[in-house]
């Protein structure tokens, strides 16, 4: 290294590029399966966070839930169930997909399966699962990794509530994984109860316009090479490839008939789609309602778990609160997921017109932290903030929250939501 | 009379007592007529008749929730055919005008067990045809039908009354008197009934046995939306969303017979439709590079083996007229 130095400039980053080329793109490979990436949400408030949230003086929905009660109203009375995506939910609350990284469907995806089912919250499956870990060969033997992951669930969901949904992308159309699991005598439980959806996956909010990524070694590089783009961005000399899965090719016209297609062919099943923070996704939520989906999925840019070239996670996608305000008053089911945590964030989604909010990164570190309740207690604790802001708010239901209930220090007048909108949202049709 | 095909026994008995059934003598004594007078009738028609692959890297993608089955064909994954189709397309080439009796294997959902229609091994009469219009292959299709109902009447009549049919079931068939109507009428007619239908999908179970069971003559419907069949049915031009294709559906409740299209020939469209139907292009590599230098554009159909005998024999379900039955989500041998 020289003496040469260029202040205010990242040269620290700049310096790592020229000794490490293509690997530096990407977070370090060896913490690959260990960490959880995207932009970081406590040290940097994005807009979403930067909303507070404003109760008003004069309550009227509070007089009526008094006269309904004839007693005062208290936060213990706020009814958190909600119908999320054609699934009656106890709590506006699910669980996101992980994906097929390591860290995203291991053991900790089991764990996280179980206590969502305990909660009755819906759970969302990631993409990749199949063509990467395999359905089933030979067997009750040789289960995979999506299997364990409903059994998990169904073994503990209790009647009535949750449902489990199931990605598939373009790889995994070609495992026909949806086929799989519709005709598998397996989920008939969740066939019959109306608690299984198939989710189209047009992107992500870590990565928007790329398809998912994960780090693998060795035998295994070799064995996907005939299904995925596997490259050597680490290095000749290193052992690790970047798997990469394609995003996929939509138009308006292309996503209608997908959807169609979904409705067509496993008419018991509900229609999920979920979009990456895309600068259209306004247009994209409206086709997608008009298509018939069941629930449009908004992942703003602070979403994801997986693995993301750094310029994806701190440059690309709208954040989450942008995306909201270019959906407007949703037409249909609207679910948003960015890095939620706690109960301020998600009032806020609600509040701009998500029905339910989902827990990724959250949801993993919690089960990593403890694997039986980590994650019931991370959502009871969500749970409790959504009673107590709920009914500071003077309202005692979910879809009662609308853009009137938060205030905008950054926009022009600092005194109108970002819909441009005074009057109080509409619940979206169930 | 009553036409109508009666719910029966929903399960074969053991392989060994059904293959020993006179019922099932009989009706393969008629699927062989019918076979026979399929291919008389085809061959005066100039088609000519190829063998269809078993395997393939990439099957017809199907629809409904019926999957292909896999196969480790030298370490990659291949699949058994639920349709020949996209061979059927490509052979063009050499053979304008070509026929299949072709097996198929669709491991169908569950569901289908009960509907006397499904198997998931079954056979197809197969036909495509170069430079062919919709009503070009619906003529085939009516002439093929009618044929094999006269053959058979004539060739075993006795068979068919001792299975209890009357020379009066056949007279429409015969006669080669066929509707015609647009899916759009017929969801229409069944929401005028009570059924709830989907003007955007396909034509359900019930709501097929319910227009079915409507009619007395066989009839075509038309002009099915896109999103509820393959990318290989052509988009009619002047009216997007509207494919130009048909299903043959028979009277007196048994249903679909045959399905049929104009085929999409044009390269780009065809990727694109792929698309459409979530499909992977790059999965129909050789498919893709024979559209890309030029599939002759073409119309043809598929009409169910079975489903033609059940209609022939007037039994109730599909096993009764499969030597070897498999039905949807039971494990049989």
């Amino acid at each position: 290294m020289s003496a040469l130095t260029a202040p205010g400039f990242p040269e620290r980053q700049i310096r790592a590029r020229a000794r490490r080329g293509t690997a530096e793109v990407f977070p370090a490979a060896g913490s690959y399966g260990a960490e959880l990436f995207g932009p970081g949400a406590g040290d940097r408030a994005d807009a979403l966070d930067r909303a507070r949230i404003a109760p008003p003086v004069f309550m009227p929905e509070r007089l009526e839930k008094l006269i309904e009660l004839a007693r005062e109203p208290e936060s213990g009375d706020v009814d958190l169930t909600t119908r999320t995506g054609g699934f009656g939910a106890s709590l506006p609350l699910y669980l996101s997909a992980f994906g097929s990284t390591r860290a995203g469907s291991g053991d900790l995806a089991v764990h996280a399966s179980r206590q969502a089912g305990r909660l009755g919250i819906p759970m969302v499956i990631g993409e990749n699962m199949v063509p990467v870990h395999g359905y089933r060969r030979g067997g009750e033997a040789t289960r995979s990794a999506l299997l364990d992951r409903i059994d998990a669930y169904l073994e503990a969901a209790p009647e009535g509530v949750g449902g489990i949904v199931v990605q598939q992308s373009t790889e995994d159309a070609d495992s026909e994984v949806w086929n799989l699991l519709y005709s598998d005598p397996a989920t008939r439980p969740l066939l019959e109860s109306g608690r299984l959806a198939f989710e189209l996956k047009t992107g992500q909010g870590a990565k928007p316009g790329l398809g998912g990524m994960t780090v693998v070694a060795g035998a295994e590089a070799e064995q996907l090479a005939g299904r995925f783009t596997v490259t050597e961005v680490f290095g000749a000399d290193d052992d690790r490839r970047l798997r990469c899965a394609t995003p996929g090719t939509f138009t308006d016209e292309i996503l209608r008939q997908q959807l169609r297609f979904m409705r067509n062919n496993f008419p018991k099943a509900r229609t999920w789609v979920k979009f990456h923070p895309g600068r259209d996704i306004g247009d994209a939520a409206r086709t997608a309602w008009a298509a018939g989906a069941d629930a449009v999925t908004v992942d703003g840019a602070e979403g994801g778990t997986g693995w993301a070239p750094r310029v994806f996670l701190d440059q690309v996608g709208l954040p989450l609160a942008e995306c909201l305000r270019r959906i407007g008053r949703p037409e249909g089911c609207l679910l948003a997921s960015g890095g939620m945590w706690e109960g301020g964030r998600a009032v806020r989604a609600l509040a701009l017109g998500a029905r339910a909010v989902g827990l990724g990164r959250a949801a993993l570190v919690a089960v990593d932290e403890d694997p039986e309740h980590g994650l019931e207690r991370l959502v009871e604790s969500v749970a409790l903030e959504l009673r107590l802001l709920i009914g500071a708010l003077g309202k005692y239901t979910v879809t009662a929250l609308g853009p009137e209930d938060l205030w905008w220090p950054d926009s022009p007048d600092a005194g109108s939501s970002p819909l441009g909108s005074a009057q109080p949202a509409v619940g979206a049709a169930p | 009379m009553d036409h109508t095909p009666q719910p029966g026994p929903a399960l074969p008995p053991p392989l060994g007592e059904h293959l020993r059934s006179p019922q099932l003598r009989a009706a393969m004594l008629v699927q062989q007529e019918a076979l026979q007078a399929a291919r008389d009738h085809l061959r005066r028609e100039g088609f000519t008749e190829l063998l269809p692959p078993l395997v393939g890297p990439v099957t017809d993608p199907g629809g409904r929730g019926a999957k292909a089955l896999d196969v480790d064909y030298y370490g990659r994954p291949y699949k058994l055919m639920t349709s020949a189709i996209l061979y059927k397309q490509a052979s063009l080439h050499g053979f304008p005008k070509l026929f299949y009796i072709a097996p198929n294997v669709r491991v169908e959902p569950e569901e289908t067990a009960t509907t006397g229609r499904h198997l998931v091994e079954f056979h197809q009469i197969d036909v495509e045809m170069a430079g062919a219009r919709r009503e070009d292959v619906q003529e085939i299709a009516a002439g093929l039908l009618t044929h094999v109902a006269e053959h058979v009447w004539s060739a075993v009549p006795d068979i068919l009354t001792g299975l209890g049919r009357l020379e009066a079931d056949f007279a429409d068939i015969r006669s080669g008197k066929y509707d015609v109507c647009t899916h759009q009428e017929a969801i229409s007619r069944l929401l005028a009934i009570g059924h709830p239908q989907s003007p955007d999908s396909e034509i359900d179970w019930t709501g097929e046995r319910l227009l079915s069971l409507e009619s007395d003559r066989p009839f075509f419907v038309n002009d099915y939306p896109k999103g509820s069949r393959g990318f290989y049915d052509r988009e009619d031009p002047e009216r997007p969303g509207v494919l130009r294709n048909f299903d043959l559906i028979a009277p007196h409740g048994y249903g679909e017979l045959v399905s049929g299209s104009e085929r999409e020939s044009d390269y780009a469209t065809i990727v694109t439709r792929m698309r459409e139907s979530g499909e992977n292009p790059a999965k129909y590599a050789w498919y893709l590079k024979e559209a890309r230098e030029g599939i002759p554009a073409s119309a043809g159909f598929g009409m169910g083996l079975q489903r033609l005998v059940r209609f022939l024999t007037g039994l109730d379900s599909l096993w009764q007229v499969s030597a070897y039955p498999k039905l949807p989500g039971v494990v049989a041998p």
